[in-house]
């Protein structure tokens, strides 16, 4: 017997679910200011390049609003017993832009790239082959069982690339057609002009019948995010996702005909965090770590710094998954605990009130998360006798170098969940992963088997019940050890003409996702 | 000896500094400048002692306009804290910046000069080649260069804007020195047998200094707004408070919250006027004849 996760009544469900409008063409107009090396996101994480990315390419399955799979270029997909099995029935007469058939073979090949070259690296780790027996049915076999693999083969993530194009042998991280593209998405790249915009056309083909609605899509880059929230407000463009500054969020609410929403970064999951580099001599007693958490006032970050447009950040895990462990410690604002935290851990008062100095790192970009929050952390900590030091970074590459080869002391930064728990929690916290030179790895060096057991637990943990269990138990302890104190979620949101569109991207992955349900008037 | 200390002492004598003074005084916006340059001095100096509020505490609620609260007379910055308190403090560090970044500018750009204009031949070549290379260079974009490859603290803010500022004062230097090193009474030192270290620095150097004291108060109006520059553009140090740094770090509530950055801004302003008017006015009193022309 085969637990068959048959999909074939959401597809009608999905297809009728959308009539808000009718019309059909039509151009949308999406402002950014990431600009992608190369659009293709089998070899190429983050947003720059997956928003175009996924309006080009197609993969297996998509995400709705509520977690859920639907199908989207396999049409119905099924797990074996054992889970060390997922059969994916792709479907039939769908095709790459070029005409093209779509064949097991470009999944097997696809999967294969991205394992090879992503830098999310457990995505498809558990993937040990790809069998193909017939053009249509793709089997994914794995060594251990993978719950995480649907959110992998899903939007941003899994995309499904033409092998008779990709696969001439070239380095696919550097291949030509990476900003020539072929996929097999609702939209097919017009013109790519770096820094400029990009012109998506839709694609006559589309394997969804009637779709995609729109005629056209056109991302255009801005130099700076305040031309290009001006440029939101005069109705030059219909849609800006990824806004994350709070004026801006204001500013642009104040618009009648704009709405701006926090709905689809759930999947992304972005937090903000005050890492400790646990091998350092003050913060390898969590004692320490636990005072520092216990003097953060995280509702003056969320409502004074952020206008309330942020929430506060509790655990590992966003508020947005459904992983996310809301029992765990809060480390509610305590001055004098901390105080009597940090005497235990032997460091009394001086004459002048201070206990020790340290100094504290922080991104050189999204300032009103990184900056001015390590403004605040300086007379802040200060109560309880820490004296801190900002140390600036002139750029982006200064300061992954000095946190990702761990000499640091405290750093605040900024990570995304990445959908899944074993995509971009797990990361942060096993011991395999604390490795030199590697951002965004483990660079406060924690490690506790126990938690190890645990995320690797949940991370083959077919049930998912049981997987929320394992991921509770990991969450409390982490939370519990304090590597990192976790201040807030980013404040991400998608401002959109809300006279002009009609089904704006809501789902787990926002503007990542395909925008062929979307419609202009 | 003795004749060339009488030679020296009656050159002396006859530099305009004197009569200098004099001048000075009677130039309304040379005084002008004085007394803001003063005025600056006295709120670096005491100001903190006066008002001791610690410019990074934050006091009370972000982004109250001035006025409204007796907390916070000039009102709170983005993180609620007090502007009052971050211009008093911050006018030591601009001072600091200016102060340090003008006097690294008359060393560099005087001993290039003088040993350039003074020895001239290959000694010459040399350093003005080198000082063309660094002429060459766009002084913020070199600046922001040496910012970032050290860390922005306080002292490479200011070492850095020296090291870019000076190519002027050592062509200003050298030229002094070429008219100056072939008037007679030089030449009656020369003549009798002093070194040439003596010559340039005890005999050349007193009658070259004015204009290179203008060109230094002039560089202190320039260092400030360099610190500004670099740190609008996020290249100054975040634990020393400094005018440069309310504005940078400010500027993104210029809509919400004027007084952030405009207050900071009026004092740069002032801070820069009151410099520039001193120049001008040392310009004119040390030399009266070029004012009359």
């Amino acid at each position: 017997m085969k637990r068959i996760m048959l999909a074939a009544v959401a597809v009608t469900m999905m297809l009728s679910g959308i009539a808000v409008s009718s019309a059909d063409g039509g151009t949308l107009v999406i402002a950014t200011t990431q600009k992608p090396r190369h659009l293709n996101p089998a070899v190429q994480s983050g947003i720059a390049t997956a928003v175009p990315g996924t309006q080009i390419f197609a993969t297996p399955v998509r995400f709705d609003e509520n977690w859920n799979p639907q199908p989207y270029l396999a049409e119905s997909w099924a797990f074996s017993d054992d889970g060390l099995a997922l059969t994916l029935n792709l479907r039939k007469g769908a095709t790459f832009h070029d005409g093209h058939p779509i064949t097991s073979k470009d999944v097997a090949f696809s999967i294969e790239t991205i394992k090879a070259n992503h830098p999310f690296k457990t995505m498809f780790g558990p993937v040990e082959a790809v069998d193909t027996p017939d053009d249509h049915p793709a089997v994914l076999r794995l060594s251990a069982p993978h719950p995480a693999l649907l959110l992998a083969l899903s939007s941003a993530l899994g995309v499904i690339i033409p092998e008779h194009i990709y696969g001439d042998g070239q380095d696919p991280k550097a291949h030509p057609r990476n900003s020539d593209t072929v996929g097999s998405g609702p939209f097919k790249l017009a013109e790519f002009k770096p820094g400029e915009h990009i012109i998506l056309e839709k694609n006559e083909n589309f394997f969804l019948e009637g779709y995609p609605k729109l005629d056209r899509i056109i991302i255009k880059n801005y130099k700076d995010v305040t031309s290009m929230v001006l440029a939101m407000d005069s109705g030059e463009v219909d849609m800006l996702p990824f806004l994350a500054g709070t004026r801006d969020i204001a500013r642009l609410r104040k618009n009648a005909s704009i709405e701006v929403t926090d709905q689809g970064y759930a999947a992304v999951g972005p937090l903000n965090w005050l890492a400790f580099n646990t091998k350092h001599e003050i913060f390898k007693d969590v004692r320490v770590r636990r005072a520092i958490a216990y003097a953060i006032d995280r509702d003056f970050i969320v409502n004074a710094l952020h206008g309330g447009f942020s929430t506060a950040a509790t655990g590992p895990v966003h508020p947005g998954s459904p992983f996310f462990a809301p029992d765990v410690e809060s480390y509610d604002l305590d001055l004098a605990k901390a105080a009597a935290l940090l005497d235990e851990a032997g460091y009394p008062a001086g004459s002048d009130g201070v206990r020790f100095s340290v100094e504290l790192d922080y991104l050189p970009a999204f300032a009103e998360q990184q900056k001015n929050v390590a403004e605040y952390l300086r007379p802040q900590l200060k109560k309880v006798g820490i004296a801190v030091q900002l140390r600036a970074s002139p750029d982006f590459p200064s300061w992954a170098k000095r946190v990702s080869s761990h000499e640091f002391e405290l750093t605040m930064d900024i990570v995304f969940n990445w959908g899944d728990p074993v995509i971009g929690v797990h990361r942060t916290y096993v011991c395999s992963n604390i490795r030199q030179g590697v951002i965004w790895s483990n660079t406060q060096s924690y490690c506790n088997e126990e938690v190890d057991a645990l995320l690797d637990a949940a991370g083959k943990e077919i049930d998912q019940a049981k997987r929320q269990t394992l991921y509770r138990q990991a969450q409390q302890i982490i939370v519990d050890e304090v590597p990192l104190a976790f201040l807030n979620t980013l404040p991400y949101h998608t401002a959109y003409n809300k006279n002009k569109i009609g089904n704006p991207p809501l789902s787990i992955w926002g503007a990542m996702a395909p925008l062929d349900k979307v419609t202009v008037q | 000896m003795a004749a060339v200390e009488s030679v020296t002492r009656s050159q002396s004598a006859r530099r305009p500094g004197a009569d200098a003074w004099e001048i000075y005084r009677q130039s309304p916006t040379a005084m002008l400048g004085l007394v803001l340059v003063l005025l600056i001095s006295v709120l670096a100096i005491i100001g903190p002692l006066v008002y001791p509020v610690d410019p990074f505490e934050i006091i009370w609620a972000p982004m109250s306009a001035p006025g409204t609260t007796e907390r916070a007379l000039l009102g709170t910055d983005y993180l609620g804290r007090d502007i009052l308190a971050g211009l008093l403090v911050g006018a030591k560090a601009t001072l600091i910046v200016g102060l340090t970044a003008a006097a690294l500018t008359v060393i560099i750009g005087l001993v290039i000069g003088a040993l350039a204009g003074f020895y001239l031949g290959m000694i010459d070549e040399i350093l003005m080649r080198v000082t063309e290379f660094f002429q060459v260079l766009p002084p913020l974009l070199f600046a922001m260069v040496l910012v970032t490859m050290l860390s922005p603290s306080l002292w490479v803010v200011a070492v850095s804007i020296g090291v870019v500022s000076w190519p002027p004062t050592a062509r200003l230097a050298r030229a002094e020195f070429l008219r100056i090193r072939n008037l007679e009474y030089v030449t009656a030192s020369r003549a009798s047998g002093v070194r040439q270290g003596y010559i340039i620095w005890r005999v050349i150097l007193p009658n070259a200094l004015p204009p290179l004291i203008v060109s230094a108060t002039l560089t202190i109006g320039t260092a400030i707004l360099f610190e500004a520059g670099l740190s609008f553009l996020g290249l100054s140090d975040p634990n020393v408070m400094s005018w440069g740094l309310m504005i940078g770090s400010g500027r993104e509530y210029m809509l919400d919250a004027w007084w952030i950055v405009t207050l900071p801004g009026v004092m740069i302003f002032f801070a820069v006027l009151g410099v520039s008017l001193v120049g001008d006015g040392l310009n004119d009193a040390f030399n009266p004849k070029l004012r009359r022309r």
